[in-house]
């Protein structure tokens, strides 16, 4: 009886259903299963795997994959907090080394350290300044204090530079570097960790710091690697990295077996090493060596060119996009959050943002050449020119991004704000700025990402095709897509092609995925709060 | 603290409220903030109908009726926060201490710090305990023995015990209680004269309710408070006088609590405290 009642409910059909489902799953793999081809590819051609002895690929497994993944399974077992405190500690160092090499380029071939040690001073006496006025003993009018701090800055940019290049006798570049970077890093340390574990602890690991980056210099210059290097190296990748394991093992003991995944990884790519040249197994003959990566020379020879003057125009770039961009395109979407009125204006504004965001990148080049070379008078092609356009590029993606952080503060904290009797700058500097930050780094990181690929208006503001190392502000620039198209169309030949191309392409890559893993990181960390 | 003499009548059940608080051993209070033919508009819509109230210093005025009846509109008129909402617009007059707070020469966010205010929902900011309770005091640049202010706030709100050993804990990271708690140690650490209370605890289980209450009555020694309710026992309970309002944003009854939940001159207002409506 009970089974006749069961059958009456009979089946309903979902063979459309799971059609649909399939078609969906399709269309989701075409662009992805498309790019990985083309990776694996690229990839292929720029290092050459196959290239090794059986031996060498067989003495990595061993030493580096094997320990690697049996190490990575153990941490996922003691949980996923566990695995990815080991992941950030082994990608946290490997990053951080990167960006501090082209960190390192930039004082070894661009801004001569005495230069920088000059802008530096000249800065800090406007900022001293306003930290004297910011006292509460010291209560001047509010004009005053602008006129005050305007005037030092002027004064100190105009009269300091000068004084200080015209010295006798110069500390060398790592010293420099030390009292510029090192010291204010070290105190800032200092502090931070005085707050977390008490005043001493505190002060014993901002000296520690400052001691290891001082010594970095001699130690440098001992071992051939370079004072300036390896300052920049231990200061910007030695301290965070020690920091981190600092943190984990004094606040998080329950993740610090985490720490052994970068442990295993690091000391088995160097027993690898040890091993692979001990017994003699020939490496894969990579194409993304460090003379490719150092080498400045630009021809048609594809065993001697490089791509440092690209990374050097890049990098150079990225500053200059980020310091034009981040102030003017965040200072624009406050306004229109959080100041301006519902009115036609506003709206005709919102709408030709949205519109801005979706110009051919090219039309840009154009108005880059428009504004700055044809009216502005600046010599085409130069940094302040290529690294101005591309920002004004990126605008419209900053502002939209940033408007949506600002969205996402509820009203409710504004209101409280306000409700305490807080002025509308007080409630976006207190209230609405702090919460949106993290989303606000985010955009602009993306954006940047973006605007790191771009070719089309580098060429149409004529950047420089064939190019050397910047050594100055006002020199012809290029960056890394533009030396890539080059490669592809001037020094155009099969060969380029699968080999210099495809090294290219994975450095580029390489320097764009390690911005947005950066960007999706500091996403992840802040939604947690 | 001040509590002892305030605490019993508060105590009780829900019932014992609905004898009024006894205001004959205090002297007739002064009227701190009127309002004289006051209304409001949202856009064409009318919020309120030319409403006439005193409210009398030190004392709890409780404002109750159904949703949509204007009470909060009327609450966030004594401390202009209405002007946040681009279509609202003002007629008539809400005097503070005598002076029009629509004049043109009174700055609302002057205002505003000598009117605090608690929302209906728990908002502090995502800082520390501390820096919330500062956070005022920091506005107005009022930070000497700023320690010893945000210690005394706490005290006042009945929170320094669960949270003086973690001031530097994220004020989020408290209970729904609690953070409504904070949010009025927030408002009465800068020392206002009136307390704006839209529904303070109409997000918290009873428990926590209880002790707001409990609160609300204690600041009554010292503040004015002018609290939006839902719930009629609560006005009965903790307010000196209470107002009613009605749909259309009319003010019905106004008097003393417990005129008007024993012997409400209205009828439409008795059929709402016995609960034929709203």
């Amino acid at each position: 009886m009970a089974a006749d009642t069961a059958n009456e409910f009979g089946q309903v059909s979902r063979r459309v259903g799971i059609a649909f489902r399939y078609l969906l799953l399709a269309s989701t793999l075409v662009g992805i299963v498309t790019l990985g081809f083309l990776l694996v590819y690229v990839f292929n051609d720029a290092i050459q795997p196959l290239s090794a002895d059986p031996g060498w690929h067989l003495t990595f497994f061993l030493t580096l994959v094997l320990p690697g993944l049996a190490t990575g399974w153990w941490c996922l077992q003691r949980g996923y907090a566990t695995f990815t405190t080991g992941l950030v500690g082994f990608f946290l160092p490997v990053l951080a080394s990167l960006y501090s090499g082209a960190i390192a380029a930039l004082f070894i071939d661009v801004i001569p350290t005495l230069v920088w040690l000059a802008f530096v001073v000249a800065f800090a006496v406007p900022v001293g300044v306003f930290a004297i006025l910011q006292q509460p003993t010291v209560d001047l009018p509010f004009l005053a204090n602008v006129a005050l701090i305007g005037g030092s800055a002027i004064g100190s940019l105009l009269v300091i530079p000068g004084l200080i290049q015209s010295f006798p006798t110069v500390p060398s570049g790592w010293v420099v570097l030390l009292i510029t970077l090192g010291l204010p890093a070290s105190l800032l340390l200092a502090r931070n960790l005085s707050d977390r574990w008490g005043q001493r602890q505190g002060r014993i690991a901002g000296l520690v710091a400052f001691l290891a980056v001082g010594a970095a210099g001699p130690l440098g210059t001992a071992t051939g690697f370079g004072a300036i290097p390896a300052v920049v190296l231990t200061l910007f990748a030695g301290v965070p990295t020690a920091l981190y394991v600092a943190i984990v093992v004094t606040e998080r003991p329950a993740l610090r077996h985490g720490l052994l995944l970068p442990a295993v990884l690091v000391g088995g790519s160097l027993l690898g090493a040890a091993l692979v040249s001990a017994v003699g197994f020939a490496g894969p003959e990579s194409w993304v060596d460090w003379s490719f990566l150092t080498s400045t020379v630009q021809s048609g020879d594809a065993r001697e060119v490089g791509i440092y003057p690209g990374i050097v125009g890049t990098v150079l770039l990225m500053f200059v996009v980020a310091v034009v961009s981040f102030p003017v395109g965040v200072g624009a979407a406050v306004y229109l959050e959080e100041y301006a009125p519902d009115n036609t204006f506003t709206r005709i504004v919102d709408v030709n943002i949205s519109n801005l965001a979706g110009v051919p990148s090219v039309v840009y080049g154009l108005l880059g050449l428009g504004l700055f070379v044809r009216y502005g008078g600046a010599r085409s092609g130069t940094l302040i020119v290529a690294g101005a356009t591309l920002a004004l590029l990126i605008l419209p993606i900053i502002i939209i991004s940033t408007r949506e952080a600002i969205r996402s503060v509820p009203d409710s904290m504004r209101q409280a704000s306000y409700g305490m009797g807080a002025t509308r700058w007080q409630t976006v500097r207190n209230v609405v700025l702090p919460r949106a930050f993290p989303g606000i780094l985010t955009g602009t990181i993306l954006a940047l990402s973006r605007a790191i690929g771009e070719t089309a208006p580098l060429l149409v503001i004529g950047a420089a095709q064939v190019f050397g190392v910047p050594d100055s502000w006002s020199s012809t620039i290029g960056a890394m897509p533009l030396q890539l198209y080059v490669w592809a169309s001037t020094y155009a030949s099969p060969e380029f092609y699968t080999t210099v191309l495809a090294a290219g392409i994975v450095v580029l890559l390489t320097a764009m995925l390690t911005m947005n893993s950066i960007a999706i990181f500091v996403r992840n960390k802040y939604q947690q709060r | 603290m001040s509590g002892e003499a305030s605490d019993e009548p508060y105590a009780a059940g829900p019932t014992a409220g609905l004898e009024g608080r006894d205001l004959e051993d205090r002297p007739e209070a002064r009227t701190i903030l009127e309002s004289r033919d006051l209304s409001v508009f949202y856009g064409e819509e009318q919020a309120l109908q030319s409403i006439d109230m005193e409210i009398p210093e030190k004392r709890v005025t409780a404002m109750i009726g159904p949703s949509g009846c204007g009470k909060s509109t009327y609450l966030r008129c004594i401390n202009r926060m209405n002007d946040l909402i681009d279509v609202a617009r003002v007629e008539g007059e809400m005097l503070f201490n005598g002076k029009d707070v629509y004049d043109d020469d009174v700055d609302p966010v002057a205002l505003r710090r000598r009117i605090g205010m608690v929302f209906q929902q728990p908002n502090p900011f995502p800082k520390s305990i501390y820096d919330n309770v500062a956070y005022g005091l920091r506005l107005q640049d009022n930070t000497e023995n700023l320690d010893e202010k945000v210690e005394n706030a706490l005290k006042k709100a009945a929170l320094w015990d669960e949270v003086k050993d973690r001031l530097d804990e994220s004020g989020l990271d408290l209970s729904g209680g609690q953070q409504q708690r904070l949010c009025i140690a927030r408002a009465i650490a800068v020392d206002p004269e009136v307390v704006l209370m839209d529904e303070p605890a109409s997000a918290l289980d009873p428990v926590a309710t209880s002790q707001i209450e409990d609160l609300i009555a204690e600041m009554a020694e010292e503040y004015t408070v002018v609290i939006v309710t839902h719930n009629m026992q609560q006005a009965a309970r903790i307010s000196d006088k209470t107002a009613v309002f009605l749909t259309g944003g009319e003010l019905v009854e106004f008097d003393d609590t417990d005129k008007v939940f024993e012997n409400p001159e209205s009828d439409r207002v008795e059929d709402y405290i016995t609960g034929k409506f709203g």
